[in-house]
């Protein structure tokens, strides 16, 4: 390309580009700082008088910090532990093993990427209401609140994705047949194969699907705010900041709102600016974000 | 969804049996039965996923679409056939407008404002140095929760935040962003756009370096100045990845009501209530399951025609190279 001048005018985009994009973080962080009666006052200021941490201290005692945080993790952990389980292992089925059916299963998964998720809202509540002998229900769903006493309520939609099932079968199908039937005379059964070979060959590919599944579940909102409203013990973060955010101190509401989402969303920063070659490597691939 | 679309992955979703033919003659031997077995534990997990959390859903969602229930009794299903359905559009009912009209603007000027944005800084990035490191800087919304940027955003709407304050800097009077019925959706919308510029800027950026290098040699030797390139060579080649962002990021907008429920909740009003979110409130907010599942069968099949649209667009693409 033509790189002869300096190029100011692609500068001049880029850089506004960026400034628009960074100051709304610039704001919340520099929020996060201000005191009483400093923050939605006029004239706006966009640096605080002071930097102390009272906001955040505020924020994790009066937003239940520590506890929405515990729920994030297990609800992340568990999603993430079981996309990455699931997705490798029909993968491997799917690009390795010979079976009746295989077509039908492998279009059954693509068609699954179909669905628009705001579709199975409603009938995943009610499914996990009605779950039969849990949480005080009978054998046909009625009376009790069924699975959304339990935390894994969080976790149950998510735990098989057909995009992760069917990244995991792209990569697998370049895997040569020759190094598996080796293992395999070698008197290796399918799932040594598959533990042993095919799992440690595609890390890579599992660190990529691995890091989109863990970014989805600790940023999911809608479903999580379902099943917290009927059992308010397993709020997430994202939740718990929305919705105590009336419960706490007035006058500085927004400081220790912002100063518990900045809390909220470092590990996932943190997580996305070490392995975000990977990220958007998978961002590439699902195209869809 | 969409994602298996991509266009650089049609054409191995098509050839699902590229594996093996030969390795399996040699096979023969080895009882295949047994690989049927273990191949369908592997899946057992995924299909028992699938039966209860797609196929049983999807058939409830159909069978309440076409009921009235007051959500307790399994067994109090009422059918009333497409009554819900009619319901929606019915003379007085606020379904088609405001609420689907607001749902296509919120889709549409996402799209508009997120394309416009993403062309303009890919191809600027392109032209600089330290190429991955503005791609990150634009790409932190993307791994942002939609609560932190929703909060961010109406707090910067505010009065006493920072849009108003730079507005007033500049001597112009403070607008009521989120409060006014007029500015509510528009305010919205630059906000999801804000959000999925990232993505679009890394796919297109993608199809700029796709483009040959001599066809840029060729116009500079021409003496083509670069808006003449932008418009001759950059835009007409780069049209498949514009393609894939317009209609992945359109049916996005056409589905998103996380960001509208942290920030507005849908009003002023009606004012930014989206057919997705509508779904929600009547399920929700009123239990009012039949009417909540019509509304989201209507968004699907809007949703669907959009997705066939594109898939018969790559198709065709296809075709013609």
């Amino acid at each position: 390309m033509i790189r002869r001048r300096f190029p100011w005018f692609s500068y001049l985009v880029v850089v506004t580009g960026a400034v628009l994009t960074v100051v709304p973080f610039l704001d919340m962080v520099m929020t996060s700082f201000k005191g009483p009666g400093e923050s939605g006052t006029l004239p706006y200021r966009f640096l605080p008088e002071a930097f102390d941490l009272s906001n955040y201290r505020a924020a994790i005692d009066q937003l239940d910090l520590p506890v929405l945080f515990r729920n994030s993790v297990i609800a992340t952990a568990v999603i993430t532990g079981s996309v990455l389980l699931t997705s490798s292992l029909a993968g491997y089925a799917l690009a390795k093993l010979r079976f009746p059916g295989r077509n039908f299963i492998f279009r059954l998964v693509l068609s699954t990427m179909m669905f628009p998720p705001f579709l199975f809202f409603i009938p995943h509540f009610l499914i996990l209401v009605h779950w039969p002998l849990a949480g005080g229900n009978d054998l046909f769903g009625r009376g009790g609140a069924g699975l959304t006493v339990s935390i894994t309520a969080l976790a149950m939609p998510f735990l098989v994705n057909g995009f992760g099932i069917f990244l995991m079968r792209q990569f697998m199908v370049s895997i040569p047949d020759e190094v598996l039937e080796a293992a395999r005379i070698d008197g290796a059964g399918e799932f040594a194969v598959w533990w042993r070979i095919v799992v440690p060959q595609t890390k890579p590919v599992m660190v990529t699907l691995g890091l989109l599944t863990f970014v989805d579940a600790w940023n999911e909102y809608i479903w999580a705010l379902l099943v917290s409203t009927a059992n308010p013990d397993v709020m997430t973060l994202p939740v718990g900041i929305q919705l105590l955010q009336d419960y706490v101190d007035p006058t500085r509401t927004m400081p220790i709102v912002m100063a518990g989402l900045v809390l909220s969303i470092l590990p996932v920063l943190i997580l996305f600016l070490l392995l975000q070659k990977y990220y958007i490597r998978g961002v590439m691939l699902s195209g869809l974000k | 969804m969409v994602n298996a679309l991509a266009p650089e992955t049609t054409e191995r979703v098509h050839s699902p049996r590229a594996t093996g033919s030969t390795v399996d003659g040699r096979r023969r031997t080895r009882p295949r039965r047994r690989q049927a077995v273990v191949a369908y534990l592997f899946l057992a997990p995924t299909l028992l996923f699938f039966a209860v959390f797609l196929v049983l859903p999807l058939g409830f969602a159909l069978l309440l679409s076409m009921s009235r229930w007051a959500g307790f009794d399994l067994g109090e299903i009422d059918p009333v056939g497409l009554d819900n359905f009619t319901d929606l559009f019915v003379d007085g009912s606020t379904f088609l407008t405001p609420i689907l009209t607001n749902t296509l603007l919120f889709a549409l000027g996402t799209v508009a404002l997120a394309l416009t944005g993403s062309v303009l800084v890919a191809n600027c990035i392109d032209k600089l140095r330290f190429q991955g490191l503005w791609r990150t800087l634009y790409f932190l919304p993307i791994v942002t929760t939609v609560v932190a940027i929703g909060n961010v955003w109406k707090y910067m709407y505010e009065p006493g935040g920072l849009v108003n304050g730079v507005l007033n800097a500049l001597g112009l009077g403070s607008v009521a962003f989120l409060q006014d019925p007029d500015t509510a959706l528009p305010s919205v919308v630059v906000v999801q756009a804000w959000a999925s510029v990232g993505t679009a800027i890394l796919i297109l950026t993608a199809g700029l370096k796709s483009i040959p290098e001599s066809y840029y040699e060729a116009a500079a030797l021409d003496g083509a100045g670069p808006i003449t390139v932008f418009w001759k060579i950059t835009l007409p080649l780069l049209r498949p990845s514009l393609l894939f962002v317009c209609i992945t990021q359109f049916l996005t907008g056409l589905q998103s009501f996380a960001l509208i429920i942290v920030m507005t909740k849908g009003g002023p009003g009606d004012a930014t209530n989206v057919a997705a979110l509508e779904m929600y409130r009547q399920a929700f907010s009123y239990g009012d399951w039949g009417t909540a599942s019509a509304a989201a069968f209507v968004l699907f099949v809007v949703v669907l025609v959009v997705t066939l649209v594109q898939l018969w667009i790559f198709r065709r693409k296809g075709e013609d190279t």
